[in-house]
Formats: C-alpha cells, sequence, structure tokens
C-alpha cells in the first residue's frame, strides 16, 4: 500500500514534468503567413507529383508519335492494302515489295499453336495448384514457374535453336530444325507462367461455398472444378489466355531464332515443320542492315506499328475481362 | 454414369493434373539442363598446356617459369612426332623434290656461267643435266614403281660422270641416291593418296599441338595454339586416329559414313606407329590439369570468343541496368506515391492508369523501334551527342520499358503498408508528407526493393530494345556512356546464331548464356527471399 | 446545488466563458478537491472540450446529431452506448481524424482550448499534437521502442539526444513501461505483448506533451490483466490530463471516470456525473442500455 502511493507520488511529480507547458507556441490557428505557406507547399507539391505520375502519359504519347512520324511516309506512299494483304515481301528488290501477310500469318500461326499447346496444360496446372495440392507444395511449385517466367527470352531462343532444333532434326527427321513448330513450342513455355498465375489467381479467388455447394451436392472434385468453378472464373482465365497471347505475339528474339525466317505462308497450313517468319522477327533482323530514312526502313516502322496496334487491341481485351473478374469476384 | 465410374474419373484427372504440373517442371530441367551442364565447362573444365601457355600470352595470368618448363617437357614429348613426319615427307613430297631439283639446276647453270668453257661445251652440258633433272622430276612424279626405277637408274649412271661428279649438279645425283632409300617400302602408288591424307593429318596436328616449332607464326590468334581444353583434344584425337569418308549406298540412298583406323591407312610406314604412340602419350604432350577458369567472367575475349571470357558483356549488361535503374526507379517511386496518396477516381486519373497499363503491353521490339527514332535519332542530338546507338540511349528505352513494372510494385507496396500506422502518425501532429516520408516509405522500402530487383532481373534479360539503341556484338570496351558496347543478351543471340567460328566454342555458347541466366536467377531468388520477409514482417502485425 | 451547476455547466451554459480564460493545468491543485466528496468539479467552469448543436456527416449518412456537451479539463469522461451509435465519430472529431475519410462534413461548433477547431484556419498539427489519440487496436509503428516514443518530440524539433532521452524515459514511466523496456529501448516494438504495446502507444502520444488524450476502446484488444493495467494508468494520468474514453465495457466507464456521456443512435442521450448514470439515470434509453434491456 505503501509503495503502491509512493510509486504514485513519483508518477505524480513525473506527470508535473511531462505535464503540457503554456501553449503559446503552439497556437491552435494558423497565422496567415503560415497559411499561406502550407497552401503554396501542398499544391505546388501535388503539382509536382502529377507532374512526374505523368511521365508514363507522356512516354506512351512519344512512342506512338514517333512510331507513326517515322512510318507516315511509308504508309502516304505504299497502298495500305497491298501492305496488309500481299505476301511479298521483297524490300530490297529493284522494285520493292511490303507485303506483310506472310508475316502477318506467320505471326498468328506460330501464335495460336503455342496457345493450343499452353492452355491445356496451364489450366490444368491452374487448377492443379488452387485446389488439389496444399499449401506447402504449392508453395514450392510457385517459385518454379517464377523461375519459368525469369528466364531471359534469348536464353529460350538459345535452347530453341541450340538444343531443340538438333534434337528435332535427328528425332523427327524434318529438313530443318528451326521451323514454326520449334518456335511454338517455346512460346508456349514462354506463355504458360502467364497463364498459369492469371488462371490461378481467378480460380482461387472462387469462394469456397461455391465449391463446398458443389461438393454437398455430391460432385467429385473433377466435376465441381470444370462444371462450377472453371465457369465461375472463366473471365479470369480468358484474361490469362489473352496476356500469353500478346506475350507470345510481341516475341522477338525466340522467333528470330528458331522460326527459320522464311516468309512464306506454310502450304499445306497445318505443315508446322516449315519455317515461317514472323512480323518482330522481320523488324529485328532488316533492321541493322537498313539504310536510315530509306523506304524499307520506314516499312519496318509501319510494321511496328501494325504490331502496336495488335497488342493494344490484346490488351484491351484483356482489360475487358479482368474487370470482368474482379466485378465477378466482389459479388461473392 | 455410375458413381465408380465418376470416382475413376476424378482420379485419372488428378494424375493428369500433376502430370502437367510434372511436364512444366521437367521443361525447366530440360531448357536449364544443358545450359549448365554445357556453360559450367566454361569455368570448370580440364586444362592443357596450350591454355596455360594462351591466358599467359594474352591475359598475362599464370607462372611463367612453371609453364615454360611444362612447355619444354611437352616438347620433348612431342618431338618424335615431328621427326617421323618430316622423314616421312621426305619419301613423298614430290613437290618439295621437285623444287630442289629445279634449284640445283639453275645453281648449276649459274656455276657453268662462271667457267670459261666453251659456248658448245655449255650447251652440251646443259641439255645434259637438263636430262637429268627431267628424268627425276618424272622420278618424282611417277606412281610407278618400275618407272620411277628405271629413271633413278638412268640418273645415277651418271654418278661417276666426271663433267657433273664435282659440280653442283651433283646435288641431284644426291636427291635420286636419297629418294631412292626412301621410297623404299613405300607403295607408290599410294604417294598421292599419303600425301593427301598426310596434310589432313598435319592440320589435325597443328589444331591439336599448335603450330609445328619451327613454322611461322599464324596470323590470327586463334591459331598460334593447340587445344586448349582437354575435351577439345581428345575430339581432336579422334579426328586424328580416324579417317572418315561417305560411301554412297544406291541411288536416292543417303550416304554412309566408314570410319578407318588411320594407322591401317598409313600401313607400312613409318607412320603407322605414330598414332599409336600420339593417342598413349597425349597426356604428356598436353598435361592436361582440372582447371577452374573463374576469370572467365573478368576476362575479355578474342574476336568471335574462341578464347577469353565474358567480361565486357557483364560490364555492359551491369552498365546498361544499373543506369536504367538510376532512371527509373525516382520516376516509378513518385508516381506510385502519388497513385496511392493523392489521386481521386476521375478523367486524369483513368488515363493516368490506362497509359500505365498501355505501357506494360508495347512489345519490346516496339521500345526498340521507339528508343532508336527518338532517342537516338532525336533526343541525343538534342544535347550534342552524335546520334548513335549507346548506352545512354539504351538503358533510356530500357527505363521506359521497366517503368510500369516498377510503378506497379511500389505502388502495391505502398498499399500493404497498414492504414494503422497512417493513422498513429497524422494523430501524433505529423504532415502528410512527413507521414509518407518517415512511416510510409520505410515501411513500404522492402517491398519497393523487391519491385526494383524484379525490375533489374527483366532489364537484364532484354534483347530486343537494345538491338538498335546500344548494343554491339563486336568491339572494344566502353569509354563513356555515349559508346555502345557488349551484352549478355545480345551476346548471346550472337553466339547461338552467329559463324560457324562460335560452333567451334561450345562452351563458350553455352557459357555465356548461362552466365546471363544465373545472373538473372540470383536477383530473382533474391526479390523472392526478401518478398516472403517482408511479407512476413507486415502479416506479423 | 452542486449537481444543478454541474448539469448546467453539462449543458454549455457556461459556454460564454470558454475561449476568455485558458485553463492551467495548475488547476489540478483544485482537482484535488473533488476526491473528497462524490465527483464535484464545481471549481472549474471552463470547459477544454466544448461542443455546440455539432453534427457530423459521412456522405449523406449521419454520424452524430445535435451534441451539446462540456468536457472539464483534467477529468476522465467515458462514452458509452450501443454499436454504431455515434461514439467514435463524436471523438474522431475532436482531433479530426475523421478528415481521413473522404466526404465527410461537420457543422455546429466543436471548441477546443478555446478554438472552433472546424474553422477553416486551425493548425491542424498544433491540434493534434495537443489532442493525442490512443487506438482500439495497439499500432505502434514498425520501428524501436525509442523510435516510436521519439517520433512526437522529433516532429516538434527536439532532435538534441539527451531531450530526448529525458522525455522518453519520462513518458514510458508515466504510461508504467519503463521497468519493462528500459534494459533495451532498440527492440522492435513489435516484439511487445498487446498490452505493452498499448501502454507503448500510450507513451507515445503523451511524449508530444497533449493537453488531452482521447482513448477509442483501448482495451477491447486486451486481456483482463492488461486491461487492469491501462486503468489503473488511466486513474493516475487524469491528474494532469483531460481523458476522454469511448467504451462498450460499461463496468470500465463506471471503474474509471467522473463524467458519463449516452450516445445512442448519433445522438447524446444524457451526460451526467458516473454515479447519477449508473444508479438513477435521468432518462428512460439510458436506463434501459444500463440494465441490458439493449444494447
Amino acid at each position: 500500500m505503501l509503495e503502491s502511493s509512493a510509486i504514485k507520488a513519483k508518477q505524480g511529480t513525473l506527470l508535473d514534468t511531462l505535464a503540457p507547458a503554456a501553449d503559446s507556441h503552439r497556437p491552435l490557428v494558423l497565422t496567415p503567413t503560415e497559411d499561406i505557406r502550407g497552401f503554396l507547399t501542398l499544391h505546388l507539391g501535388r503539382t509536382a507529383l502529377f507532374l512526374v505520375t505523368c511521365t508514363s502519359v507522356l512516354a506512351v504519347f512519344l512512342i506512338f508519335l514517333f512510331v507513326i512520324r517515322e512510318a507516315l511516309p511509308f504508309l502516304a506512299k505504299f497502298s495500305i492494302k497491298e501492305f496488309l494483304t500481299s505476301t511479298a515481301w521483297y524490300p530490297e528488290a529493284v522494285t520493292p515489295k511490303f507485303g506483310t501477310l506472310a508475316l502477318l500469318v506467320g505471326s498468328g500461326y506460330v501464335t495460336i499453336v503455342s496457345i493450343i499447346f499452353a492452355v491445356p496444360v496451364g489450366i490444368l496446372a491452374a487448377v492443379f495448384l488452387s485446389d488439389i495440392v496444399s499449401m506447402r507444395i504449392r508453395n514450392i511449385i510457385k517459385p518454379i514457374i517464377e523461375i519459368l517466367a525469369a528466364i531471359p527470352s534469348v536464353a529460350y531462343g538459345f535452347f530453341a535453336v541450340m538444343v531443340l532444333a538438333p534434337w528435332m532434326q535427328q528425332k523427327f527427321g524434318f529438313s530443318t530444325g528451326t521451323n514454326a513448330l520449334n518456335a511454338s513450342l517455346v512460346l508456349a513455355v514462354m506463355a504458360l507462367p502467364t497463364i498459369i498465375s492469371v488462371s490461378e489467381d481467378s480460380i482461387s479467388a472462387v469462394g469456397r461455398e461455391l465449391r463446398e455447394a458443389s461438393y454437398g451436392c455430391g460432385a467429385t472434385r473433377m466435376e465441381t472444378i470444370f462444371n462450377v468453378v472453371i465457369p465461375a472464373a472463366h473471365s479470369g482465365i480468358i484474361a490469362g489466355i489473352v496476356l500469353g497471347m500478346m506475350r507470345a505475339i510481341g516475341e522477338t528474339m525466340v522467333v528470330w531464332m528458331a522460326s527459320g525466317n522464311a516468309a512464306q505462308i506454310p502450304s499445306p497450313w497445318w505443315d508446322l515443320s516449315q519455317s515461317v517468319r514472323t512480323l518482330t522477327a522481320t523488324i529485328a533482323g532488316d533492321m541493322g542492315e537498313t539504310e536510315k530514312g530509306s523506304p524499307h526502313y520506314r516499312a519496318l516502322f509501319a510494321a511496328g506499328l501494325l504490331l502496336l496496334v495488335i497488342t493494344l487491341c490484346l490488351n484491351m481485351v484483356s482489360e475487358y475481362f479482368l474487370i470482368r473478374a474482379k466485378r465477378a469476384g466482389g459479388k461473392r | 454414369m455410375r458413381p465408380g465410374v465418376r470416382i475413376a474419373i476424378d482420379k485419372i484427372f488428378t494424375v493428369v493434373a500433376g502430370a502437367s504440373v510434372v511436364c512444366l517442371c521437367l521443361v525447366l530441367v530440360a531448357v536449364l539442363g544443358p545450359m549448365l551442364l554445357r556453360g559450367g565447362s566454361a569455368v570448370a573444365f580440364k586444362g592443357t598446356v596450350e591454355f596455360r601457355k594462351m591466358q599467359l600470352v594474352l591475359f598475362g595470368q599464370g607462372d611463367e617459369d612453371k609453364i615454360a618448363a611444362e612447355s619444354r617437357q611437352a616438347e620433348i614429348a612431342r618431338a618424335k612426332i615431328y621427326s617421323t613426319i618430316e622423314k616421312f615427307k621426305g619419301g613423298i613430297d614430290s613437290e618439295a623434290l621437285t623444287e630442289k631439283a629445279k634449284q640445283i639446276y639453275r645453281q648449276f647453270g649459274n656455276d657453268l656461267g662462271q667457267t670459261n668453257m666453251s659456248a658448245e661445251d655449255v650447251a652440251e652440258l646443259r641439255s645434259v643435266t637438263r636430262n637429268i633433272r627431267d628424268r627425276l622430276e618424272s622420278a618424282f612424279a611417277s606412281s610407278n614403281t618400275a618407272e620411277v626405277n628405271e629413271s633413278l637408274a638412268y640418273v645415277l649412271n651418271f654418278k661417276d660422270d666426271p663433267r657433273i661428279k664435282n659440280t653442283s649438279a651433283a646435288g641431284l645425283i644426291g636427291l635420286a641416291e636419297q629418294y631412292s632409300k626412301d621410297i623404299h617400302g613405300i607403295n607408290l602408288a599410294e604417294r598421292q593418296r599419303y600425301y593427301q591424307e598426310l596434310r589432313q593429318v598435319e592440320d589435325t596436328l597443328i589444331e591439336l599441338l599448335g603450330p609445328a616449332p619451327g613454322s611461322a607464326t599464324p596470323a590470327l590468334m586463334m591459331n598460334r595454339f593447340g587445344a586448349t581444353r582437354w575435351d577439345l583434344a581428345q575430339k581432336l584425337l579422334g579426328r586424328l586416329l580416324w579417317y572418315e569418308e561417305w560411301i554412297k549406298q544406291g541411288p536416292g540412298q543417303p550416304m554412309v559414313r566408314r570410319l578407318t583406323p588411320r594407322s591401317q591407312r598409313f600401313a607400312g610406314t613409318e607412320l603407322e606407329g605414330l598414332f599409336a604412340y600420339i593417342q598413349q602419350n597425349l597426356p604428356e604432350m598436353l598435361k592436361p590439369r582440372p582447371t577452374f577458369y573463374w576469370q572467365y567472367f573478368i576476362d575479355d575475349s578474342t574476336p568471335g570468343h574462341y578464347f577469353g571470357g565474358v567480361g565486357p558483356e557483364i560490364l555492359g549488361t551491369l552498365l546498361l541496368t544499373i543506369i536504367a535503374m538510376l532512371f527509373v526507379v525516382p520516376f516509378g517511386v513518385i508516381s506510385a506515391a502519388y497513385l496511392v496518396e493523392c489521386a481521386s477516381d476521375n478523367f486524369v486519373m483513368r488515363i493516368i492508369r490506362m497509359s500505365i497499363n498501355t505501357l506494360a503491353g508495347v512489345p519490346s521490339i516496339v521500345f526498340g523501334l521507339f528508343g532508336l527514332a527518338f532517342f537516338v535519332m532525336f533526343f541525343l542530338p538534342m544535347f550534342g551527342a552524335p546520334s548513335k546507338g549507346c548506352i545512354l540511349a539504351a538503358s533510356m528505352t530500357l527505363a521506359v520499358l521497366t517503368l510500369p513494372v516498377m510503378i506497379r510494385a511500389s505502388e502495391e507496396a505502398i498499399r500493404a503498408v497498414p492504414q494503422t500506422y497512417k493513422e498513429a502518425s497524422l494523430a501524433l501532429g505529423a504532415s502528410r508528407f512527413r507521414t509518407f516520408i518517415k512511416v510510409t516509405l520505410p515501411a513500404a522500402l522492402p517491398g519497393i526493393l523487391t519491385g526494383v530487383i524484379l525490375s533489374l532481373s527483366r532489364v537484364a534479360g532484354e534483347t530486343a530494345p537494345v538491338l538498335f539503341t546500344g548494343a554491339v556484338a563486336l568491339g572494344p570496351v566502353p569509354k563513356s556512356i555515349f559508346d555502345p558496347t557488349r551484352t549478355l543478351s545480345y551476346g548471346s543471340y550472337d553466339m547461338a546464331v552467329g559463324d560457324k567460328l562460335a560452333a567451334m566454342v561450345p562452351h563458350n555458347q553455352f557459357g555465356m548464356v548461362i552466365t546471363l541466366v544465373l545472373l538473372i536467377l540470383c536477383l530473382n531468388t533474391v526479390a523472392i527471399v526478401l518478398r516472403s520477409r517482408v511479407f512476413k514482417k507486415l502479416a506479423g502485425h | 446545488m452542486a449537481t444543478m451547476r454541474l448539469l448546467q455547466s453539462a449543458r454549455g451554459e457556461h459556454s460564454q466563458t470558454v475561449g476568455q480564460k485558458r485553463c492551467e493545468p495548475i488547476m489540478k491543485d483544485n482537482m484535488r478537491d473533488k476526491s473528497d466528496q462524490n465527483g464535484q468539479t464545481a471549481q472549474c467552469a471552463c470547459p477544454i472540450i466544448s461542443s455546440k448543436d455539432f453534427n457530423f456527416y459521412y456522405g449523406t449518412t449521419m454520424g452524430v446529431k445535435n451534441i451539446t456537451m462540456n468536457i472539464n479539463p483534467c477529468s476522465v469522461t467515458a462514452i458509452i452506448g450501443p454499436s454504431g451509435c455515434g461514439k467514435s465519430t463524436f471523438l474522431r472529431s475532436i482531433n479530426r481524424m475523421n478528415d481521413l475519410i473522404p466526404g465527410v462534413r461537420a457543422e455546429g461548433k466543436l471548441i477546443v482550448d478555446g478554438q472552433d477547431i472546424y474553422d477553416k484556419r486551425v493548425n491542424l498539427v498544433n491540434l493534434r499534437q495537443q489532442v493525442g489519440m490512443v487506438f482500439q487496436k495497439p499500432n505502434p509503428f514498425p520501428k524501436s521502442i525509442f523510435d516510436n516514443v521519439a517520433y512526437g518530440p522529433r516532429l516538434q524539433g527536439i532532435t538534441k539526444r539527451t531531450a530526448l532521452d529525458e522525455i522518453i524515459e519520462k513518458s514510458l514511466k508515466a504510461s508504467a513501461l519503463w521497468e519493462e523496456v528500459k534494459d533495451n529501448l532498440r527492440k522492435s516494438a513489435l516484439a511487445l505483448s498487446g498490452g505493452q504495446q498499448q501502454r507503448l502507444c500510450i507513451a507515445r502520444a503523451l511524449a508530444t506533451k497533449p493537453r488531452v488524450l482521447l482513448m477509442d476502446e483501448p482495451c477491447s484488444a486486451l486481456d483482463p490483466l492488461a486491461t487492469g493495467k491501462i486503468e489503473d494508468l488511466i486513474s493516475q494520468l487524469k491528474d494532469s490530463y483531460t481523458i476522454v474514453i469511448v467504451t462498450h465495457n460499461m463496468q470500465q466507464a463506471a471503474r474509471v471516470s467522473e463524467m458519463t456521456a449516452f450516445f445512442c443512435l448519433g445522438e447524446l442521450i444524457e451526460y451526467d456525473v458516473t454515479s447519477k448514470i449508473f444508479e438513477n439515470p435521468s432518462n428512460k434509453k439510458t436506463e434501459d442500455y444500463i440494465t441490458g434491456r439493449f444494447g
């Protein structure tokens, strides 16, 4: 008893010195100068931050501006119809021909085939990670997928041309190991991590209630996943697939090294062992030898513009599906 | 469907799904495995005395005395090869012999001019010697033993001829004598074949052991040393020991490879035993030793990467990434701070967010085009710099490429800081700016750092944006940021699809690409570890 | 008589004296008198916090309405009421923490230490230094114990090590945490137990030398032992600080406070001496809440 009162007394004296002093130096009202200064710093600071943030907008604007600027003289002189629909790409001929149809078909071909390979594996893997294995195993497998995603494209291209091509030539007896099949396989591997992670996120976001309801009706796990979970997560999965497609169609190094670089449409169309050439590989390959300002140079910029437009459309599609997925997730 | 069937299908599905993940792991192993194994041998391999000599000459590395001692030992072991070959050559190198004969004849002709014989005598002697020379040449050229012996006999008849005996023309007789001795036992019909195959053997020996002692130093650096690696030496030994020919099978059928031991090809000659000798004594001739060539990451390389390491490439990659980060980190963090702290959901904000998403979706080659059109051709000349590809242009292009990554990672990190910290700080009387600087930013720093490292790893691996803006495959170490540079990424591309020279050094090809991959994986591992620590720290609150 | 004057002052009839004279903390000498009688605070007639017809809106939703009450210096005032009745809203209005929420609006007068704090020219930084807050869930910064408590003084410009050491020691002693942490002030604050963290937050708030301490359900996240320690602390602090504590625990309100306000559905139903509220409430709703018929 005595002790506690002694402590209390001690605390009392301490509290004296902690007690608030005369508060003339901490007025609750702002002086006019303080007021103006605060106002200025707040708004100037905000504006400065805003301007820095606007560099992203500036960057996009400049990209479009300069690519169009270099491409415009070409587009004005040569017919756009021929540019898009002719398969004759002979930029260094006496009368140069700039038809990108073969290149567009090449890009589309390898993209679609790679997606055909990647989507089943990707969705199965996403389902496996989210529904079938425990958290611990998932945390072991996720880094593996992150490593796959981290490997640079030039390393994949190296693998395609140094390891996969000779093996393919030996095993299947193709005339060349660098062909559409080679490029598509490696592009599929590159698109997989994107598809898996986005799909897995949206599948995990489907609430437990939906799954429990299905199990409660006596469905097996596979039936639950295919009949309930995947349809519920379909927006996110589609977004993941479109993002994978974006990755594949914008990829340069792998296709430059592994697709064979023959500007032709394979005949018959299902023959994957033929070489193709993509838009990206053309730009990368031709630019080094092109004179700055020549029609060839400008044609390459026009091809780049075409590529930009295509990927941006895909970007908007994926955004749309991502927003739909978020909205659907929010409703739960 | 019966429940049993459904359960069975479910089990199969589980297995298939698991198989897809196993497939992914296998792909990872398939991609990284060969790179690691073959690239690893760029650093850890069995190096020969040629390697140590090369390192001394080109890079000044190694103990000069030790290497000199080793070289001497190797030379002693090799001496027998060269002497045997010389001897053999003596018997079959008809060109050299013909040349010698012509020389002797010319010398004799000069001598004749010095004497004071009558013109008819000179002419007669000349024609006689000419005959001798011609018969000798035909003896050298012919593959018919009978013919050769006949010609030689004709020449040897003149051995005791007083007109020739003590003159320089006697050299011709000497040649004939030597020749008849040398060709003893040689199947002359085979001489042409011997000559050709000996050329093959000699060329392979030059690749294996370096230029023969006494011959001129080759112009190209790569030819001045023998096999620097034991595995390469083994490959060359195979070429040395076995003669390869392609046999036609029949119409429309592929050709078949047939290998015959070279000792067989040179059966009966002095060279027959040489090959077994070489095979047995190769370790003594090359002195292989396990070598850990860590300087691989520092040394420059000879053109084409035949010798040396990837030092300049690593330097180039590091320069590009660090300078790009210097641009990107302030812009990224400040933009993220604004988006989290000050942004309201109005039209301008939506444009900004759309721009960031757009930037993230632009393909890397288009960034390359943009970098070329804007930074190289427009921006640099504005400041008086020459409009050519350089480190500065490439770094700025990479900075724009990685800006959305940085903004997204920073935004996530800043948003993850619990609101309670902000409240507590404001309740203590801190302004919003001080709250951000003193509380939010330090708490978000690990997350931002993770973002920086992920951006770094992305930038290091990008090839397409630097193709036209600053990367070269061949060139000196850059002296300033206005010079172009070699990089690991472009170098890997160049080694894979470049010329035949690169194919001769697969360890360097794979070495460069695995250096790049390991660099990036290290960075990513650091980021993953950092992220899990951050997660634990913030989750613990 | 005294009760009448108390009720009058509670209803703000002496609001005219507000703003004319600042209450000195030396008032506490006078305050000690009150411990003899049953909660007589008649000595002081200048409330430190005073609200008149104060309304607060979140967008279009009403938070609190027509709040008119005076809080005297160096006292403990408890605000009780069922969930969602606006207690926290009103508390957070006193140091303008509600400004963090977008779209809020205040009407009426809320006067702290003679100044209407919803006036446009108010110096928020100084206001929040003088009106400290302790939150429901302990929220020490992810820094060391020392840096946590030193945060406030450093904001005020005190950077000299000796001065900081002194303030920190005093704050930690005042919040009864000093003995437990004095050996290692560099330890991370997140390593302390819940009760210790809350006492750290109190020390942190005290370090800025505030005049008022607002406490928003400070013990709801703590175990009974820690709660008891905090309640003891409050009893000691009230000699020098004005404390306003929001609590859903009526027994706690009865234990620590001198005045109690009962809020319901955003309105102040009754504000009176604690013993009266709990033993003999004037309003039926208060009685219903106290006796547990709702809440």
